[in-house]
């Protein structure tokens, strides 16, 4: 059977750094040719991405990090249930974690078995914009390498 | 210094913070909630095309775009001087029904419910969802899945999108209805109806028949006497789509109704230099601080200061339970802050009753659903996002580009009664220098109820920028930090 792979960009495009997910994923788009592999991006975040991932066996998530002691410009991947915090920093829904973990109690069975996030730390989401910093830009072409590279493994 | 790590921010991380004051024997003399406010939205806006507007900030929020879509095409009706058809204005009203059945439904069981329904002296880590399942069943939850997901449904068809609507242009809309979606969409409201008097039972079951939640609710630490503001139809009726802007006082008597254009006649905003936040107050009346009275222009809006801003409901079964709320509370206006929660049940009911109004409307499935565009001006659109009244105003050069935009959304509307709030509930539970975790829940469940939206536009994981409570001494020195491990 095949595995059903999604990448996932996530962020705001008009908030600099914030979209930088968007950004991988344009470029990724100009790379990725495999019509087996989809290829999507996100404005939003819990539940609405529960709705997105559902149906897909793994999902390479990209978005922006903030996190104390890392510098702009790094990228980390980590699989979600490695990371205890994981909110979408959103007041008005629930994180990613919690969505799925309201599914699994559910008893959805579509779930996706893996979730790697491939995250950029981030510099300026404050002011609105479209361009990335000068940091996070330079960030985007490893965060690229590192979904290909993520993509051989599956 | 002792830092003491908890964990009951989870479901309102903000990126602010909240510095609390105590006096000399411990107790609370002021209370500051600070977050940073996303900055350069007009500045963003210059010179762009006053039509993609409608989509731009819809990208504003990640939690409200439909709200920002369907007030930036308002605004550009006006700008541009054209009126829609009668079948867009009823297209774009049951997209935003659909909007408010999600929007209410994820606040009442995600984020407000879990501490009536769970407890707020509960542990952190069971007043979520998960701990919603636990009380109110399985069966509950899936029915919780389903009508939020019915919500999203309808804005995807009439908005031509999930999440993020398209249809939404100066003059009307560009997708109507056809009879399928019409007949699919039919049949998601009436479900979403008996879901919204299902929720209103649930209410009453667990919260009424509560006697402890109801001292809480009625209790002085979440009571504030404001102004009340909200859109309302001709008849003074709570309206999400469209009307005038009323103002009610403390006695529940009307002291301002305005067109939107006239906001700035109306409303001023106060900048403190503690706060990234403005706060809006009624010119009439003045800023005189944070405080509440007759003396204050400071006012609140959404749910519940929507249903005191207006002398009822337009449907029937949403009248019945405004009617039976304000009898439980004590006649209007109601000031208890945690009455949001039930006022935005009601306001539930309500969009369920009024989708089907549109959905069984002829004109629903008119294909007349645009007008041709005027010469570009200004204009100002305005509705009621799900947690309160939210402006756009554009000013166009003559090719219709965006010359200057403003933007008053609910949260910053709400700014200084939430500020009141964190504070009085800090006063309530905080005696004596002693704090808790559950003490601390019940100072985020004064801010939780008006289901604010600061800084929502960023998808930042892993999180790492909690809200963080300071408490300092009388001498201001720190002495406590609390925040999310």
């Amino acid at each position: 059977m095949i595995m059903r792979t999604i990448v996932l960009g996530v962020g705001n495009p008009i908030l600099q750094d914030d979209g930088v997910g968007i950004h991988v994923i344009n470029k990724l788009r100009e790379q990725v040719k495999d019509t087996e592999v989809a290829i999507d991006i996100a404005y939003t975040g819990g539940m609405n991405l529960l709705d997105i991932i559902r149906g897909f066996d793994k999902v390479i998530l990209v978005d922006a990090i903030k996190q104390e002691k890392s510098r702009p410009g790094e990228v980390i991947c980590f699989p979600l249930k490695k990371s205890p915090a994981l909110h979408s920093s959103n007041p008005h829904d629930v994180s990613l974690s919690e969505a799925l973990l309201l599914a699994t109690r559910l008893g959805e069975t579509q779930l996706p078995s893996e979730i790697m996030v491939i995250g950029i730390v981030v510099k300026n989401t404050i002011e609105f914009g479209e361009n990335l910093s000068k940091e996070v830009a330079a960030a985007v072409p490893t965060a690229v390498s590192y979904v290909l590279k993520e993509l051989k493994n599956t | 210094m002792k830092t003491i790590t908890i964990d009951p921010i989870t479901r309102l991380e903000g990126h602010g913070k909240i510095n609390i004051f105590l006096n000399e024997h411990g107790d609370v003399e002021n209370a500051y909630l600070q977050i940073p406010e996303l900055r350069g939205f007009e500045k963003f806006s210059e010179g762009r095309r006053a039509e993609d507007m409608p989509q731009i900030t819809s990208r504003i929020c990640g939690v409200c775009p439909v709200a920002h879509h369907i007030a930036a095409a308002k605004a550009l009706d006006a700008a541009f001087h054209v009126e829609p058809p009668v079948a867009a204005m009823k297209l774009r009203e049951l997209l935003y029904c659909g909007y408010i059945i999600y929007d209410h439904i994820l606040h009442f069981y995600f984020l407000g419910g879990p501490d009536f329904v769970v407890g707020p002296e509960a542990p952190a880590a069971k007043r979520n969802i998960l701990g919603v399942i636990e009380k109110a069943g399985l069966d509950v939850a899936k029915d919780v899945i389903k009508h939020r997901a019915y919500g999203q449904k309808v804005t995807a068809i009439l908005g031509g999108k999930a999440t993020h609507p398209v249809s939404g242009l100066p003059g009307g809309v560009s997708k109507g209805l056809n009879q399928d979606e019409s007949k699919e969409i039919k049949d998601m409201v009436i479900s979403c109806n008996r879901f919204a008097k299902f929720s209103l039972e649930l209410f009453d079951d667990i919260v009424l028949k509560n006697k402890e939640y109801v001292n809480l609710i009625r209790s002085d630490s979440y009571t504030l006497k404001t102004y009340n503001m909200g859109l309302v139809d001709k008849n003074n009726k709570v309206n999400f789509y469209d009307g005038m802007i009323r103002v009610t006082d403390q006695d529940a008597s009307e002291v301002e109704k305005f067109a939107v254009h006239e906001y700035t006649n109306h409303i001023a905003e106060r900048v403190e230099e503690w706060s990234y936040m403005k706060f809006p107050y009624l010119k009439a009346v003045g800023w005189h601080g944070l405080t509440d009275g007759k003396k204050s222009g400071i006012y609140r809006v959404g749910p519940l200061g929507r249903l005191n801003a207006a002398e009822g409901m337009a449907t029937p079964q949403a009248e019945k339970e405004y009617k039976r709320m304000y009898d439980t509370l004590g006649g209007k206006p109601v000031n208890s802050t945690l009455a949001f929660h039930w006022a935005r049940l009601i306001e539930l009911l309500y969009v369920t009753e009024r989708a089907k109004e549109l959905i069984e409307d002829p004109d629903i499935t008119s294909t007349h659903i645009r007008n041709p565009v005027g010469t570009p001006g200004a204009g100002c659109g305005v509705v009621e996002a799900a947690r309160g009244t939210l402006i756009h105003d554009y000013k166009l050069d003559k090719n219709g580009l965006i010359q200057k935009a403003n933007l008053v959304v609910a949260t910053t509307n709400n700014a200084g009664a939430i500020t009141m709030s964190v504070r009085d509930a800090a006063k309530g539970v905080i005696t004596k220098g002693n704090v808790n975790e559950g003490l601390l829940n019940k100072v985020e469940m004064a801010f939780r109820a008006y289901d604010p939206c600061f800084g929502c536009a960023t998808h930042t994981l892993p999180g790492g920028m909690p809200l963080t409570v300071n408490i300092y001494d009388h001498k201001k020195n720190l002495t406590k930090t609390i925040s999310q491990a």
